[in-house]
């Protein structure tokens, strides 16, 4: 049983990472990026791609992070302009539009052009027991890469000035606006922290199994539900969510089995939707 | 004694321009801080505001007062950058600024103080003041270390020193409005617009606020145009009372003369007003 929850808990901390760059993007812009877990993939493919053409691993890792973040700025001023300046149900509607739009594209490109393309980075060494449990080298490396993450994000967001403009937004547009504050700007540096993001979980994915070409799909379902579980807008609501999340997958797998696990998930999301409509931590929370 | 040395922090401070008298001269034609020139604003068929043309000189308490829907509070939200004017123009010493938006109107010197106070409810009082003080006018982002002095002395001045470390949700509306003025005044405006700052409050809280706003006038030297339906206040405190209705200005100057105006009085103040 402990080395169920503690898979749960290196697989969680990944779920965290990614439920992170959807509730930001949400909670700042209202849009529900589809095309989140696509920006992954497409940063897996261009780190796979640097490799393959012989740049050390960690280089290509930071260029396949720049180049999904790139995307994700790219998306914010362009496409989403437009969302933006919708209200209600038609800023909903448009921004998921739009965004599995562009899920489309970047799958039909990288399927056409890279139909067999993964990601898959080896870490080498001997297993590293953890409370008596040994886990994988790649999994402790994931696992360190995205506590570091959260713990510099929850910084970030806590105690410095940009941090406290975004949350200032997520919790009030209008008033974010009225104290010198730039909802356009936020937004922007935000779309791409959360391409970023994107980027770094296709990197410490990887680094416990190969990432496809056709993950994307999946990374964005599981990055809704996290965000959702956690509360829309909140990013410790987020990475409580990845871990409590994690846990419940990994025990619904090893004691039902795997094919049970989307199903619990989901409906794990809509059990906090009925009970808790602001999720764990609220929205805005940071 | 903390609220003097708060003033004088302030005053220290980027958003202090000098300790004024009111510049009676204003209406009379010298350079003033605010011109309103000419600005319309429609809602489909509909003039908010029509025609309206106004100046409002440096270190001056304008009121601004009308039935509703007479275009008050449309008239704000355009100096504010919150609506873009059908037509006119609208400048601060001089430099237009209503082509543009919110956040870079309050870079440019303009604070607004919404009648619905606009906090935010997960931080603390001292973090809602210090987003206050970071992005001011003339001295563009400040450090962490003094926008959080800035913003502990305006809190200081506006008496919530005390209530700095509490969650916001602790605050009343009376308190939550000062908070607000607090946010404004960190930013260290020229111009500070109030919006309805003293509906829903009692004779003691306007007592207070009447004091506040004076002393932001009188200590900080900033300018205040100010959309108000507690007449009792606007009496107290207004140099000068712009009367608007059906968007169009109906009558301007002293609250006394505005008072005795009959158009003035058929239109917003009632005969049993002046009885």
């Amino acid at each position: 049983m402990k080395a169920v929850i503690l898979d749960g808990i290196v697989l969680g901390l990944g779920f965290g990472l990614l439920g992170v760059g959807m509730t930001l993007v949400y909670g700042l812009g209202g849009v529900l990026n589809l095309a989140y877990g696509e920006v992954a993939v497409l940063a897996a493919i261009v780190v796979a791609q640097a490799m393959a053409g012989g740049i050390p691993t960690a280089l290509a890792a930071v260029i396949g992070v720049l180049a999904a973040a790139s995307t994700g700025l790219l998306l914010d001023l362009t496409l989403m302009r437009p969302v933006y300046r919708q209200s209600g149900g038609n800023k909903v509607l448009l921004g998921l539009l739009l965004t599995l739009g562009v899920a489309f594209v970047i799958e039909g490109v990288l399927t056409w052009r890279d139909p067999l393309g993964a990601l898959s980075i080896n870490v080498a060494g001997k297993p590293i027991s953890i409370l008596g449990v040994p886990l994988a080298v790649g999994s402790v490396w994931a696992s360190v890469i995205a506590l570091a993450a959260a713990a510099a994000l929850l910084v970030f967001f806590g105690a410095t000035i940009f941090g406290r403009a975004v949350r200032s937004v997520i919790q009030d547009e209008l008033g974010a606006r009225l104290v010198g504050i730039s909802p356009a700007l936020v937004r922007a540096v935000i779309f791409a922290l959360s391409g970023g993001l994107a980027g770094l979980v296709a990197v410490t994915q990887s680094m416990t199994a190969p990432l496809t070409v056709n993950a994307g799909f999946n990374l964005t379902v599981t990055a809704l539900i996290v965000s959702v579980v956690g509360g829309l807008g909140s990013v410790a609501g987020a990475f409580l969510a990845g871990v409590l999340l994690g846990i419940v997958d990994s025990v619904s797998a090893y004691y039902i089995g795997r094919y049970i696990t989307s199903i619990v998930l989901l409906g794990a999301a809509v059990l906090t939707i009925l009970v808790w409509p602001r999720g764990l931590l609220g929205g805005g929370q940071g | 004694m903390w609220a003097q040395q708060a003033r004088r922090a302030l005053l220290r401070g980027p958003s202090a321009h000098r300790q004024v008298a009111p510049d009676q001269s204003a209406a009379g034609g010298i350079v003033p801080l605010l011109q309103a020139e000419a600005i319309t604003k429609h809602f489909g068929n509909v003039f908010a505001v029509e025609d309206v043309t106004f100046r409002v000189g440096d270190g001056e308490i304008v009121a601004v007062v009308g039935p509703n829907g007479a275009g008050k509070s449309t008239l704000l939200k355009m100096i504010a950058g919150l609506e873009r004017p059908t037509s006119g123009q609208v400048r601060l010493a001089g430099r237009l600024v209503h082509a543009r938006v919110p956040h870079q109107v309050r870079r440019q010197g303009i604070s607004i103080v919404m009648q619905t106070p606009l906090t935010f409810t997960s931080m603390t009082v001292l973090d809602n003041a210090t987003l206050g003080a970071m992005f001011g006018p003339g001295h563009g982002v400040l450090t962490e270390r003094r926008a959080r002095q800035r913003a502990a002395d305006s809190l200081a001045f506006v008496g919530l020193a005390q209530r700095a470390d509490d969650p916001v949700a602790s605050l009343n509306l009376h308190q939550q409005r000062f908070l607000e003025l607090a946010k404004a005044l960190a930013g260290g405006p020229r111009l500070l617009l109030l919006d309805e700052v003293m509906a829903g409050l009692n004779e003691t809280e306007i007592a207070a606020s009447v004091q506040i706003v004076r002393s932001v006038r009188d200590e900080l030297g900033v300018t205040i145009l100010w959309v108000e339906h507690v007449m009792s206040a606007v009496i107290e405190l207004a140099e000068r009372v712009i009367v608007l209705n059906f968007g169009k200005v109906l009558a301007e100057g002293t609250p006394k003369a505005v008072m005795r105006h009959p158009e003035v009085i058929d239109a917003y103040l009632g005969k049993a007003h002046i009885a």
